[in-house]
């Protein structure tokens, strides 16, 4: 029976074409509709994450008092142990340390006298490992100016402002003055790789971006770091799974009486963002209401359409014999085949596509020259859970349900008068 | 046309259910669009009103020494002010110095401000009713990240102009909550004269904010900032914000023209015996074209009557309540209050209202073009093409 | 009755007289100052997770030049400092360039200690820059001392007004208190285990403190001392620096 509807779907191209088109179509949309609203939502969060709070942030207690200040010598230590152990305990998230530091950048002449100087406000990231994704989280690539990202020791990207400043261009040597943990005073010396421009004036004046590695030499801190940044492998913070792990970590790591045990943050603990998620939770479940509800109207009109188009065909069905019941019947099974395989079909598209669009991102900064700023450009979807039977259920129920009601005509229909309707 | 109206409004009155589902979703979309752009707008305003209340004034006169993103220009920007234009500016003097709460040592800007000024919002009576030596008013950020409260007193050092040191405790006279970051983090606002006498830096001042929208030539040893140039990053996140909930809602309409496209092809479909009548009865097809045009825009009309039944008191509220948004994005330099307001400007709402229209107008009439290819025997018998 | 006014005048005679704060300033100099120095030192540096040591050899000529090359730990091992009239060069071997210190970065702490560069480059004489007078007496751990108050009589000084007590027999600074203008102690320094080094009355270990932090501030331990030692002149050159 199914392998005889499936042979007429597939032959009756009016039958099959169209109406899993359309439904492919309405789920595809639906799903990447959906994924979209939870990613645009939430760019503020991703902003949030990316830049400072990580989806977990690590800290030892003394410097998350005292966050603010920059408290390096108060941050972790052993870090890249700490990594390992996380790496097994909590495989679902990817860590990566960060330290932010300030110092001044000094730029000798010909004669290694200082020519210029000015502040830095300097981040240490995991440059020279790809897959830490720092790169990408810090929007490297569309904020360079000039230049390349440090792929070795001693290279700096530095705020493009700062360079026009000082009259420094790609490849000059210039000093970092400033202190290490310890207080001494500290130098090091760089090549600029590459200038940037984040679009926010203080990070452009004053941005210089290093490699991690770099960092803990120069300030004195081996295998330290001053925040420890976990991000969760899908890419996209999910609360509940952050504060377990965070739950989970606090009560192994934790110990309110030593000052320098790690503790671990939530995002949503972190810079007052609990508000803003949960504004963000029920925007997206009205809208993704209401979608559902616009999409089932354009595939239940494909449904009545797809049964009024076979008119004749049922009428000459019935004239030949065929019970009204066993009609019905068929029409519902097939519309729940192309319903089935319109959604099935949607989900995938949808659910790559948003993926896609989750770890590509839909680069917006060309619609907005001249306006390159710090907050996202990128505009990033975020596959859920729910995405799976979101677009799925409303395709295949109205598929379904615009066939039923269409199909009811089926039993208006007097076999009497069938050949004078044909007019066979 | 009277009559395409008359028999359009018939008709759809008479589908029922379905055409209130595709007004809903249509005016559903009419309504996005003008919560998320009135959204954007009223954020651009409040911030740029924020800014200019609390930062900018009508524009800043910088002393040509100083440079507001490094902080050691300060020992040398500043000087008098022309006294020409003296009373056109408010003064301000920025010195360094450092607070230390809890015994670490943090560094601050000084800010000095006349307490008789109102060209900035910073709460100068506070200051001026304030009984303590050194009276300092700070931001809610910097409270928080201080942990220091109104009439606490902390131990604040700097140096005179000559570099000699001294020291004091200064008095929390108050805390101000300003959506504007940047004259918050780190900072400190003290009674100018105060600030003057205790650096020796009488009648210094690092620039001043102008009182009147006016435009500053070059005036010797001082540069000018109009207001605008002051408030373009802000306008460019803006712009860039603008983008990206515009993805959104026109999605949003998509989809809902698309219900109405398909609405369309599925009455064309059905009526055709009633097409074949109306040109049998004499109808041109073109009128017959208009006539499924104008009931499908009708739509349109129909979902801003209901989007503004419903969308006017909603909008209304959330414009009177506003939409809590926590301060997230602080230190981006950009102003962000903890409450959004939508404002709805005339030209917001007619422009998305003639987007809709027309919109629904072109679906509608896509689907119609087919009439015109129909032939009027066939579809008068109801013959299936 | 006469012979009991002799006696009350007499006994006035002999209480010593609060002798000349200046007079005390020079003969503490005779024992603090050289004409050159060669000093090996420890300093103590107490931080909130634990305290390290950095080690250093010091030369110095008259008030004007000094020289300063840090022997350990190994990060700090080659640094060098070089001072010349008002102005301070430091070299790091790590980024092989020499560095001006200059304003605001003079205010830096050296080593991560409670002292600043700032601290170190004083090189005018006190008198010069402050009036002495002696305002009592004062036992300090065993130690009968002069409690002497300094007040700036220049403007451009760091600290308008300091105080330091002077062992009465060895003439030694045992303590010294530095303040701001409103009279807000800044910062104290304590001497102690003084030794006698080549004739002379030295304390071998000073504590430094910023009063207004928390902490237990800087000691500095004398290894080793020498006074008056003849100092080669390249020593005090820039190119010593990168040797």
């Amino acid at each position: 029976m199914i392998k005889f509807l499936f042979k007429g779907i597939l032959r009756d191209r009016s039958r099959s074409t169209l109406p899993i088109i359309i439904i492919s179509l309405g789920v595809f949309l639906t799903i990447l509709l959906s994924g979209y609203i939870r990613g645009m939502l939430g760019d503020m969060v991703v902003q949030n994450a990316n830049m400072d709070t990580g989806h977990v942030k690590i800290m030892t207690r003394a410097y998350a008092e005292n966050k603010e200040q920059l408290p390096n010598d108060l941050g972790l230590l052993e870090v890249e142990e700490l990594k390992q152990n996380l790496a097994l305990e909590y495989p679902n998230l990817d860590f990566t340390p960060r330290i932010k530091f300030g110092g001044l950048m000094d730029a000798p002449d010909e004669n290694g006298e200082t020519k210029g100087q000015g502040p830095v406000a300097g981040i240490a990231l995991d440059l020279f490992h790809q897959e830490s994704g720092e790169a990408e989280r810090m929007n490297l690539k569309n904020s360079l100016i000039s230049g390349s990202i440090p792929d070795q020791a001693r290279e700096v990207l530095l705020g493009h402002e700062f360079t026009e400043k000082l009259g420094l261009s790609l490849g000059d040597e210039i000093t970092f003055v400033g202190s290490t943990i310890n207080g001494s005073m500290t130098f090091q010396n760089f090549v600029i790789s590459g200038t940037i421009k984040f679009g926010s004036p203080v990070m452009d004046r004053g941005a210089m971006l290093i490699d991690i590695s770099d960092a803990q030499q120069m300030l004195d801190m081996p295998n330290g770091a001053g925040e420890l940044l976990g991000f969760l492998k899908s890419n996209s913070y999910f609360d509940e799974e952050a504060t377990e792990i965070a739950n989970d970590f606090n009560t192994k790591y934790s110990s309110s009486e030593d000052e320098f045990s790690s503790v671990m943050y939530t995002l949503k603990q972190q810079n007052n963002l609990a508000s803003l998620l949960d504004i963000m939770d029920s925007f997206s479940a009205i809208f993704i209401f209401i979608f559902i509800l616009a999409m089932s109207i354009v595939l239940w009109n494909t449904g009545l359409l797809g049964g009024l188009r076979r008119y004749n065909e049922f009428g000459i069905r019935l004239a030949l014999g065929e019970s009204k019941g066993a009609i019905y019947r068929t029409l519902i099974y097939e519309a729940i085949l192309i319903g089935a395989i319109g959604s099935t079909v949607g989900t995938a598209l949808g659910i790559a596509a948003t993926y896609y669009w989750q770890i590509t991102g839909l680069d917006i900064s060309s619609m907005t020259k001249n306006a390159g700023i710090l907050m996202p450009s990128i505009i990033r979807a975020k596959v859920t859970p729910d995405l799976f039977y979101i677009g799925f259920i409303p395709g295949l129920l109205a598929m379904l349900f615009g066939n039923m009601l269409s199909g009811i005509g089926i039993y208006k229909r007097e076999t009497a008068t069938l050949f004078k309707e044909l007019e066979v | 046309m009277k009559l395409a109206f008359q028999i359009a409004y018939k008709n759809l009155m008479g589908a029922g259910l379905r055409t209130w589902l595709n007004v809903a979703v249509l005016s559903f979309a009419f309504v996005m669009i003008i919560f998320f752009n009135g959204l954007m707008d009223g954020w651009n305003q409040e911030a740029s009103r924020d800014s200019i209340a609390w930062e900018y004034g009508q524009g800043q006169l910088l002393h040509e020494n100083y440079d507001p993103y490094d902080p050691f220009s300060l020992e040398e920007g500043h000087g008098v002010l022309p006294s020409a234009i003296a009373n056109e500016f408010e003064s301000i003097l920025i010195q360094q110095g450092s607070i230390y709460p809890d015994g670490r040592m943090l560094s601050v800007q000084l800010k000095g401000i006349n307490l008789d000024q109102n060209t900035l919002k910073i709460p100068t009576p506070i200051l001026k009713n304030s009984e303590a030596d050194i009276p300092v008013l700070i931001g809610k950020r910097m409270a928080e990240t201080t942990k220091l409260k109104e009439g606490d007193e902390v131990l604040l050092r700097w140096r005179d102009i000559n570099g000699t040191f001294d020291a004091a405790n200064l008095t929390i006279a108050g805390v101000f909550d300003s959506n504007v970051g940047t004259i918050d983090n780190g900072q400190l606002w003290m009674p100018l004269k105060k600030l003057q006498s205790m650096t020796g830096l009488d009648n210094q001042v690092t620039l001043g904010i102008a009182k009147k929208e006016s435009n500053y030539a070059a005036i010797g040893g001082w540069k000018f900032q109009s207001k605008e140039t002051l408030l373009k990053n802000l306008s460019d996140i803006i712009a860039t914000k603008k983008i990206s909930s515009s993805i959104f809602y026109l999605m949003l309409l998509a989809i809902s023209l698309l219900a109405l496209f398909d609405t369309q092809v599925l009455s064309i479909f059905r009526r055709q015996k009633e097409i074949g009548t109306f040109i049998a009865l004499g109808m041109t097809r073109q009128q017959v074209v208009g006539l499924f045009t104008v009931e499908g825009s009708m739509y349109s009309l129909f979902a801003i009557v209901l989007g503004a039944a419903y969308g006017t008191p909603m909008l209304w509220l959330l414009a009177k309540t506003g939409i809590p948004i926590p301060a997230a994005s602080q230190d981006a330099g950009v102003a962000i209050s903890d409450t959004m307001y939508p404002v709805y400007g005339f030209g917001l709402i007619a422009i998305t209202i003639l987007l809709i229209i027309i919109a629904a107008t072109i679906v509608s009439f896509l689907p119609a073009t087919k009439i015109a290819k129909l032939n009027p025997v066939n579809a008068l018998k109801g013959k299936i093409q | 009755m006469k012979t009991f006014f002799a006696l009350i005048i007499s006994l006035f005679w002999v209480a010593p007289a609060p002798p000349d704060a200046a007079a005390i300033l020079k003969k503490v100099d005779q024992n603090m100052s050289a004409d050159s120095q060669i000093v090996e030192s420890t300093m103590v540096i107490h931080g909130r997770r634990g305290s390290r040591e950095v080690t250093s050899r010091g030369y110095s000529e008259g008030k004007f030049k000094s020289f300063t090359e840090y022997l350990a730990p190994e990060r700090e091992k080659g640094t060098k400092m070089l001072k010349l009239e008002d102005k301070l060069w430091i070299y790091s071997p790590s980024s092989d360039r020499t560095i001006q210190l200059s304003g605001h970065m003079l205010r830096q702490s050296v080593m991560g200690s409670d002292l600043s560069y700032e601290d170190m480059m004083e090189d005018r004489k006190l008198l010069d820059m402050y009036t002495a007078m002696v305002i009592g007496e004062e036992t300090l751990s065993g130690r009968k001392t002069w409690v002497l108050e300094l007040n700036a009589k220049v403007e451009d000084v760091a600290y308008v007004k300091r105080k330091t007590w002077i062992d009465q027999e060895r003439y030694v600074p045992l303590k010294e208190e530095l303040f701001a203008k409103s009279g807000q102690l800044l910062k104290k320094t304590v001497m102690s285990n003084v030794s006698k080094i080549g004739g002379r009355w030295y304390p071998k270990s000073i504590n430094y403190k910023d009063m207004l932090k928390n902490g237990k501030g800087t000691d500095f331990n004398i290894n080793n001392i020498q006074f008056n030692p003849s100092i080669p002149a390249h020593i005090f050159s820039k190119a010593s620096l990168k040797k």
